[in-house]
Parts: structure tokens; C-alpha cells; sequence
């Protein structure tokens, strides 16, 4: 007994010593701020706040980071409920209803009205705007990231197919597909696919929008999703044709084999739909000769938003402090560091025309496409239920996309079971 | 400090004393007793019964998670029946609780009996027991690749073999089929408890038998099999629970649900409800359902082995 | 004759089964000995083509597996012999109570024992918080205090349940107190119950992943399996770099496992591991 006691004792003490290490003093005001993202983002959120503390002293920043993106909203849904939230946060602005109905979120329009150091006009509209609910501006947008076409070079110098360009087509799009889709060993399995393009309405949407198709029946008032209008139909079915007609895209199983980006890293993929994102893994994949072009374009032109934005919580206890560093963040040098990962599209206008962005050394040689597509960038609704309707929407693209439906059965199920989150947001 | 066991001589002399001292004993015996209860109680009321109370009440309510939850009565379980979601988790939980928990008795049963301590096998009884308490996140990470149509061995020993090689986690049917091999492989509770049951049996029966000149067959079906009947009713309602609960890790590392819901069961809807949907009355709602079956599930099962042991003592009369 | 080909055919059956059983873990170890960053083949191996032992290393350079090692280490070591005491104190009190509080307690041991851990996860972060645990390792380690799980208590109730009543009685009779009951007539029977809750403990604490997940949001404070869905995260194709993290995290309960077999339970083994009633 003695001995499991005295065990037990050094342990405590041990744990005690321990605990006692890890803690971060408490000095001046201690801002949270709370962000998801892999070693090599956080490092760069690390430098940002190291850069910030060494301007502003008398302010502690406590970031906190969660490895995955799934693993961040039950992190941060998590810490809401309990009144543990984080005084400043990176929320996609497809999240930002969902978070700014519910009153979790402070107004950020007014402080930056009255900021000195930033200024709306300095900001992309097209980026500020999806951060407008209810007549408000509730977040700082970090980036304004879009989708772009990756296209592997190599593959269409042997394909013998031209580079893609702004202004390339549908048609062209489909015959530069056709002619980098390959059986390469000849035993009849293609082992070379012309796109790879994950089967979700975030990629569905802007070929909807180029054909004049919307997303909802009704803007203002919305009631439905719109899918079955003959534009969005059509794009749907040209879209979901790529690989249950034209099979230029993996099919379910190819695509469980091997993912579309890990085709696209090995070379065996030649046009890759993404956002800003990859950028930073394909940079480090010395063998790949690869760049970016626009989404080829229908009837009108048009590509998709992808943002984050630095959101403030309405319970904050220290709103100045916390606004003095989104201030900093999203002001030049914030921009400048944050743009080094080569992650973002940094929706400082001054920030993304300068070489911090636009650096020529540095892969893709036409980043400028990023800033080139911002005009007819659209985004997704904003909406309190949106999460809810476009997970579903997707399962139901997904479901099409790999012919276990057809589109008019997907689009029909995908309206019919998504009008219960319209209702509730009555 | 502590007196040893068997110690206490001096008393003895003196009745009185004796009684006296065995009530402050005994009344000290109890405190103590309420000591050792004390952490577990407490730590399991903080711990477990609050928090799952708290989500009984919100199941009643509607709670997004931020602002304070408000009363809807029983609105929640009203729209239950609205939510193709939870239409598509119930039949999938009911597939793979019909599939897996059939065949895991089995396996049990068949490992106990192949592996029975009786002449040694301990090494074979740890390789089979050991799938069970990996780390869950590592072994799914495991299965993900074995899984893979193309590059994984489990596929590539099937086109070895001639037989055809499905796409795994691309297809509905093959998801499911999949999880619920993952779950086969994961029984060595139930194998263990079936082991004790079976070495339970005296062996004397046994001997009895092989004079009345029963095979080994006969020796199961007619000794072996009934006299661990309960057990095995036991295991049964214990498996009920554990499939409902258990598919998480699986569903979520292999496939997030998919390919269109297959693999969506009731865990990973409440988890999604909660965490994506932020629509926790719902959630709530959900679990209360899920809970209420278990304990459905579990007086049945008690009854059915009430009712067992009852026509045994009849029958023995 | 009959009998020796019975006998042959059962132990080719038993080796099948070990086999089978190990066959995923084998598979695992297999791919992590191959250079890190390799792309999978599409030809079965049944053997490893190469021992290239630095993707191991690999996993170490990554990411900051050996804090996170540490972290879980530290988790374990404190959470176990926790879990253990209480959940064995608490167990041998139950045998020890009246009849009626016995069934109450026990019944409600068991209905606890349904409650799933998703009924649990959100609100048991409002307590956590309440008490100021949330970010650090406490918040992972708390759960012993409680007996980790019913299902441990149950164990050792169980175990304690089964030992003549006469033996703690003659020992309370002779002026013993509770303590020195349960530790020189209770504990010292119940050594395999113990040894199996002490398995069931470990893998418990050392795979866990959600609470980390949903309790911990420093980086310096990562657990291991956090650490396996970080190096996931950042390259779900580097197969042979995620088996080895997959390896190296099951390696510990191999050894406990076969540990457990070899050194400490004889023929009737594993009886004990999972024990109801």
C-alpha cells in the first residue's frame, strides 16, 4: 500500500511539474485565435502571430490549430456550445450563416468602417460580398481563392494538344480530355485519364452558372434548390458525361484506387479541377511540369469562390484587441506572410499584385489566372441550412456521376430532400 | 498502520470489547467502503450521467449550439420521420446488425471451439484475439489500403485466385460487406467469453457421454450447445448493442458514410447531425432512439434467457 | 488414426486462424518497410522487397511523433495505474454492500455501460471546461478516476464476486479494515482480472482519438493518434510512411498482448480477459 501510494505521489508530482511547463504565462490580453491546417500552415499562422507579437507586445495570442478540417468544426461547433470559443477564427464563408444566425458572430462591418490601417476598397468585392448576411459584414476575408483547371504540360505536348487559355471552350475543354485519356500499356484499362474532378456541387455549380443556370429557385427568398432547370440540367449532364459517356474522368472504382490528385502528382492525370489549395504539394513535386488555366467557359464565363475569412465571436472579452490583430492579419504584412505559403490568394488587392503572389520564380508561371477569373467569380448562398443542402446536393451529384442515377433523378432527389433545411430557415 | 489479517488476539479475552469494537470495525468498514465507491461514482455521475442527461433534455429542444437551447417538445422526433437521413441510417444499422452479428457468433463460437485451451493453441488465441484492441484509427488505416481495388492485397489474392475483384468502398453493397469483415475479424470478446463458458462444462459429462458412445458431434450438439446456451444468448444481446455502436471508426476512415449513404449508420449520422449540421435537438433525438432500441434489445434478451433457464429447472424436474 | 488426423487437421485450423488473423498487421508491416513516398504495386508480396527501416525515421521527421509519443506516454502512465486502483477498489466495495444497493449499483453500472460515447463527447467538454482541464492532458486522463469505464469495475466486481464470502468475512472478523481486505484477500485473487483490465485500459488510453480530438487543440499537447490523422492529412498516398506510424502505434499492444499469454496466464489463458459474470 505504501508503495503504490508513494507511486501514485511521484506521479501527481511528475504531472504537476509537467502540466506546470506546457501552460502559457498569462500577461497582458490573451486573444484565441483558432485555425485548422496541416504542420506547414500552421508553422506560417505561427509566423504571422510572431510577427504581430513583436508589434504589439501587451497582446498574447493563444493559437490553437486542429490537424483536419472535419476535426476543426466539431472542435470549434464544440467550444461554441460550451462558451469556450476562440476570440478570433478562420471560417469558410459557406459556414458564416450557420455560425452568424445563431448570434455566435460579432459584426466586423464597423470596425472596418472605422479602421485606419484597412479599408474595404483595398479588398476584393467579389470576396467581401460572401461575407455579407443579412445586410451585414460579418467577416474579414483572408483569401479569395477560385477553382482553376491544373493542367500537366508534359502530358499535352505528347498528347500534341494546345496549352489551355482564357477563353477555351466547353468543346475544347472535351477534345483536349479525349485526347489525353490513354491506355498507355495497351491491355484495355485507361491508365492515363484526361480530368479528374471531385463529383460535388462545388464543382457543379460554375458550369451551372456559365450555361445560365442558378443554384436556387429564388435569390432573395429562396425556397429550393434549382437543379432542375433545363440550363442547370444541361450543364449536369455535360458535366456528369465526362465520365459516364466520354469516360475522360476515373470511374467509382479508379477513383477508390487512386484519388485524382495522387493522379495528377504521379503524372497520370491531365487536367485537375482544384482551388488555390494543391498549390503548395505540387510545388514541392520537382518532376511535374504543370500550370493553371481558367474553367473553360459556356455560354458566359464564370468560376467559383473558395474563401475563408477572420470571423470574430460575439462573446468576445477583448473585441479591440481581437480586432486589432484581424487588422494586422489581413493587413499588408499579414497578407505578405500568409501569401508565402503560396496557399492563399490574398484578397488584399496591393498584396496579390505584388511579387509576394505573383512571384515569377515560384510555380504556377500563371498564377495571374487566380486574379485574372476574380470579376466572374460567383459564390456559394449564404445561408444559415447551406451546409446542410449542398452536402446533400452533392451525394446526389456524386450518385449521377458515377451512373447509379440518372441526372433528372438526382436533381429531382436532391431538391426533394433538401427542401426540409429551406423550411426551417423560414 | 493497518492491522494484518488475523492479528488481533488481544481482544478476544473481552466480549464486551469484542462488540464494541467490532461495531466501530464494521462502521469504519462501511466508510470505508463508501470511499472506495466514491471516485467511481462521482467520476462516473460528472463524467457519463450528466453530460448524457443533458443530452436527453436537448433532444427535447432545439439547439444549434450556440444560442441557448429552447423547448420544442417532441418536434425533434416528429422530424425524424421527415429526414430521408435518418431513414437510410436505420436500414443500413438494421443490414449490417442482420449481417454481422449472426456471423460474429459464429466466429466465436467456431474460434472457441478450435482454440479451446485444453492442449495449448495460446499463441493462436492471442493472433486472433489481438485484431480486437488495436488502435481503431490504425487498423481502419490498415483496411483502407487492403480495400483498395486496385493496389490493395485483398483484391490482387482474389485476382490471384481467378475470382472476380469487386470495387470495395466504390459500391454500396461491397461497403457494407466490407465493414462487416472488418467487424468479423474483431471478435475475440465474444470468442473469449464462449471459452471460459465452454471449459465451465464439467468433464465428466463428456465422459458420461463417450460411455453412452456419442461422437464429438453429438457431444456439441447435445451437451456442449445447451449447456452454453446462455452464454451464447448473452453474447447475442451484447453484439445487438455493440453493432449498433461500434461502426464509427470503420464507416468514417473508410469511406465517410458512403458511396451514397451505404456505410452512413447511426453513429456517423448522430456525429454528422451534431458537427456539420450543427441541428444537435435532432442529434439528440437520434441518440434517445438509438438508446431506447438497446434497451428494448437487452429486456428481450433477458427475458428470452429467463425463460431459458426456467424450462431448464422444469425439464429437470 | 482418426483421432491423430482430427488432431492434425485441428492445429492446421488453429494455425490458419493465427494466420489470418495477423494477416492485416502483416500486410501493414510489409508496405512500411518500403522506401517513404513509394507508390503502391499491383503485384502481391508476401515478402518484403526491401527493408528500408528509415521510413520509420521518416515518420519521425514528419511530423513530431516522439512529442506526441511522449504526450501519449505520459497519458497512459498516469491514467493506467488510476483506472486500475479505482476501478478495483470500487469493484471490491461492491461485493461488499447490502444486497439492495449491490442490484441497484450494479444495474446501473450496466445501463451505463450502453450509454454511448457520443451521448457523452459535447457535454462531457462543458464539464472539462467548467473545470479548466479542456487543452491540457488532464482532460485525457480524468476518465480513470472514474474507472476509466463501468466495464472495468463490472470486471473486477465480477472477479471479486466469485471468491468465497467466507474469506473476506473471517478477515473482517479478525479487525481488518476494507483496505487491507481488498489487499491481501481480494487483490491478490483477482491478479488475471487485473492484468486483463489493465490491457483493456491501455488500449483504451493509447488508441484513443476522439477525446484529443475534441479536448485538445494545442499542437505541443497532440496525442499519437492524432498524429497518424495529421500525417494522413497531409499525404494520404504516402502508404508506406502511414504504415509504419500504423505499425509503431500497434507495436505496444502486440507485445502487451503476447506478454499477457506468455508470462502471465497459463492454460486457461485468456479466460479472464472479458469475463461476465
Amino acid at each position: 500500500m505504501k508503495r503504490i501510494g508513494k507511486v501514485l505521489l511521484i506521479g501527481l508530482v511528475v504531472s504537476l511539474l509537467l502540466s506546470g511547463c506546457v501552460t502559457a504565462p498569462e500577461k497582458g490580453k490573451q486573444v484565441s485565435f483558432m485555425i485548422s491546417g496541416e504542420p506547414a500552415e500552421v508553422a506560417a499562422y505561427q509566423a504571422l502571430v510572431d510577427a504581430f507579437q513583436a508589434k504589439y507586445p501587451q497582446i498574447h495570442i493563444d493559437l490553437r490549430s486542429v490537424a483536419n478540417s472535419g476535426d476543426y468544426m466539431k472542435q470549434l461547433v464544440t467550444a461554441f456550445s460550451a462558451g469556450a470559443q476562440p476570440d478570433v477564427m478562420l471560417l469558410n464563408h459557406r459556414r458564416l450563416a450557420q455560425f452568424a444566425a445563431q448570434g455566435g458572430l460579432e459584426v466586423l462591418g464597423a470596425y472596418l468602417d472605422k479602421s485606419q490601417g484597412l479599408h474595404a476598397a483595398d479588398l476584393y468585392p467579389q470576396a467581401l460580398e460572401a461575407y455579407t448576411w443579412d445586410g451585414k459584414t460579418w467577416c474579414i476575408p483572408q483569401n479569395v481563392s477560385s477553382l482553376v483547371v491544373y493542367y500537366n504540360r508534359a502530358l499535352f505536348d505528347a498528347a500534341g494538344v494546345a496549352y489551355p487559355a482564357a477563353g477555351w471552350t466547353w468543346e475544347n475543354f472535351l477534345a483536349a480530355a479525349r485526347a489525353l485519356t490513354r491506355d498507355l500499356d495497351g491491355d484495355g484499362k485507361t491508365d492515363q485519364y484526361g480530368v479528374g474532378v471531385s463529383a460535388e456541387l462545388m464543382r457543379l455549380a460554375p458550369f451551372i452558372w456559365q450555361n445560365g443556370g442558378e443554384l436556387l429557385d429564388d435569390a432573395a427568398t429562396p425556397t429550393k434548390l434549382a437543379l432542375d432547370t433545363p440550363e442547370a440540367l444541361a450543364a449536369f449532364q455535360w458535366f456528369v458525361d465526362l465520365q459516364v459517356k466520354e469516360h475522360v474522368a476515373p470511374d467509382a472504382s479508379a477513383e477508390q484506387a487512386q484519388g485524382s490528385e495522387a493522379r495528377f502528382e504521379n503524372g497520370s492525370l491531365g487536367m485537375f479541377f482544384n482551388s488555390r489549395r494543391t498549390v503548395t504539394t505540387f510545388r514541392t513535386i520537382a518532376a511535374l511540369d504543370w500550370d493553371v488555366a481558367p474553367l473553360p467557359q459556356g455560354v458566359t464565363a464564370a468560376s467559383i469562390l473558395h474563401s475563408d475569412g477572420y470571423c470574430m465571436s460575439a462573446k468576445s472579452k477583448v473585441k479591440d484587441a481581437a480586432w486589432t490583430f484581424i487588422e494586422f492579419a489581413n493587413g499588408a504584412e499579414g497578407q505578405t506572410i500568409m501569401a508565402g505559403t503560396g496557399r492563399t490568394v490574398p484578397s488584399l488587392r496591393a498584396v496579390a499584385e505584388s511579387a509576394a503572389f505573383l512571384d515569377p520564380n515560384q510555380r504556377p508561371a500563371h498564377s495571374r489566372v487566380f486574379l485574372d477569373v476574380i470579376p466572374s467569380l460567383r459564390h456559394m448562398p449564404n445561408l444559415p441550412k447551406w451546409p446542410s443542402i449542398e452536402e446533400t446536393a452533392s451525394n446526389e451529384i456524386e450518385r449521377a456521376f458515377y451512373g447509379q442515377a440518372t441526372v433528372e433523378e438526382a436533381a429531382a432527389m436532391a431538391i426533394s430532400q433538401t427542401l426540409t433545411y429551406f423550411e426551417q430557415t423560414k | 498502520m493497518v492491522p494484518e489479517v488475523g492479528a488481533s488476539p488481544s481482544s478476544m479475552a473481552q466480549p464486551r470489547g469484542v462488540k464494541r469494537r467490532a461495531a466501530w470495525v464494521r462502521d469504519s468498514y462501511r466508510r470505508q467502503n463508501a470511499l472506495f465507491l466514491a471516485p467511481y461514482l462521482l467520476g462516473t455521475l460528472v463524467l457519463v450521467v450528466v453530460p448524457a442527461l443533458m443530452t436527453l433534455a436537448v433532444s427535447f429542444t432545439d439547439y444549434q449550439g450556440i444560442q441557448a437551447p429552447t423547448w420544442v417538445g417532441l418536434d425533434n422526433f416528429r422530424r425524424l420521420t421527415e429526414t430521408p437521413l435518418v431513414r437510410f441510417s436505420l436500414y443500413n444499422t438494421l443490414i449490417f446488425v442482420v449481417a454481422a452479428v449472426p456471423l460474429r457468433l459464429l466466429g466465436s463460437l467456431g474460434l472457441a471451439l478450435l482454440l479451446d485451451g485444453r492442449r495449448g493453441g495460446g499463441l493462436a488465441r492471442a493472433a486472433a484475439f489481438l485484431p480486437t484492441v488495436l488502435p481503431e484509427t490504425a487498423y481502419a488505416l490498415v483496411w483502407l489500403w487492403i480495400l483498395n481495388p486496385v493496389s490493395g492485397p485483398l483484391n490482387l489474392m482474389l485476382g490471384a485466385l481467378g475470382l472476380p475483384a469487386p470495387a470495395w468502398m466504390a459500391e454500396a453493397g461491397t461497403a457494407r460487406l466490407a465493414i462487416v469483415l472488418m467487424a468479423l475479424m474483431q471478435v475475440g470478446e465474444g470468442f473469449v467469453v464462449l471459452l471460459v463458458a465452454r471449459q465451465m462444462v464439467p468433464a465428466g459429462v463428456y465422459e458420461a457421454a463417450e460411455v453412452d458412445g456419442a461422437n464429438r458431434w453429438q457431444g456439441f450438439w447435445h451437451i456442449t450447445l445447451p449447456l452454453i446456451m446462455p452464454w451464447i444468448l448473452l453474447l447475442l444481446s451484447r453484439d445487438l448493442i455493440v453493432s449498433v455502436q461500434n461502426t464509427f471508426t470503420p464507416s468514417f476512415v473508410l469511406a465517410y458514410g458512403g458511396p451514397y449513404y451505404s456505410t452512413t449508420f447511426l453513429p456517423l449520422l448522430i456525429f454528422e447531425l451534431s458537427f456539420d449540421f450543427m441541428d444537435w435537438g435532432l442529434a439528440s433525438a437520434v441518440l434517445v432512439i438509438v438508446y431506447a432500441w438497446i434497451l428494448l434489445l437487452i429486456w428481450g434478451a433477458r427475458n428470452l434467457i429467463e425463460g431459458l433457464r426456467r424450462r431448464e429447472v422444469s425439464d429437470a424436474r | 488414426m482418426r483421432g491423430r488426423v482430427a488432431t492434425v487437421l485441428v492445429h492446421l485450423a488453429r494455425l490458419g486462424i493465427a494466420l489470418l488473423s495477423l494477416l492485416p498487421l502483416y500486410w501493414a508491416v510489409i508496405i512500411s518497410l518500403r522506401q517513404s513516398g513509394q507508390p503502391p504495386t499491383t503485384t502481391l508480396e508476401w515478402w518484403p522487397q526491401s527493408f528500408h527501416w528509415d521510413t520509420y525515421a521518416e515518420v519521425f521527421r514528419t511530423v513530431p511523433m516522439a512529442r506526441y509519443a511522449r504526450n501519449s506516454l505520459f497519458v497512459v502512465s498516469l491514467a493506467l495505474p488510476l483506472t486500475l486502483l479505482t476501478a478495483s477498489l470500487a469493484g471490491f466495495a461492491l461485493t461488499q454492500l447490502t444486497t439492495a444497493w449491490r442490484q441497484r449499483l450494479v444495474t446501473a453500472s450496466v445501463a451505463l455501460l450502453l450509454v454511448p460515447g457520443l451521448a457523452v463527447w459535447t457535454f462531457r467538454f462543458h464539464i472539462l471546461n467548467l473545470l479548466g482541464l479542456v487543452d491540457t492532458l488532464w482532460a485525457l486522463i480524468v476518465p480513470g478516476l472514474a474507472g476509466g469505464s463501468p466495464l472495468f469495475v463490472l470486471l473486477f466486481y465480477w472477479a471479486y464476486w466469485r471468491v468465497p464470502h467466507e474469506l473476506y468475512e473471517s478477515a473482517r472478523l479478525d479487525g481488518a479494515d476494507a483496505w487491507t481486505v481488498w489487499r491481501l484477500v481480494a487483490l491478490p485473487l483477482a491478479r488475471p482480472t487485473t492484468i486483463a483490465a489493465a490491457l483493456l485500459a491501455f488500449v483504451l488510453y493509447w488508441g484513443d482519438f476522439t477525446t484529443p480530438v475534441l479536448y485538445i487543440y494545442s499542437t505541443k499537447m497532440y496525442t499519437l493518434p492524432i498524429g497518424l490523422q495529421l500525417l494522413r492529412q497531409m499525404d494520404e498516398t504516402n502508404l508506406p510512411l502511414l504504415m509504419a506510424a500504423a505499425v509503431m502505434m500497434a507495436l505496444p499492444i502486440v507485445v502487451f498482448v503476447v506478454l499477457v499469454q506468455v508470462l502471465f496466464l497459463r492454460d486457461r489463458s485468456l479466460a479472464n480477459m472479458v469475463d461476465i459474470e
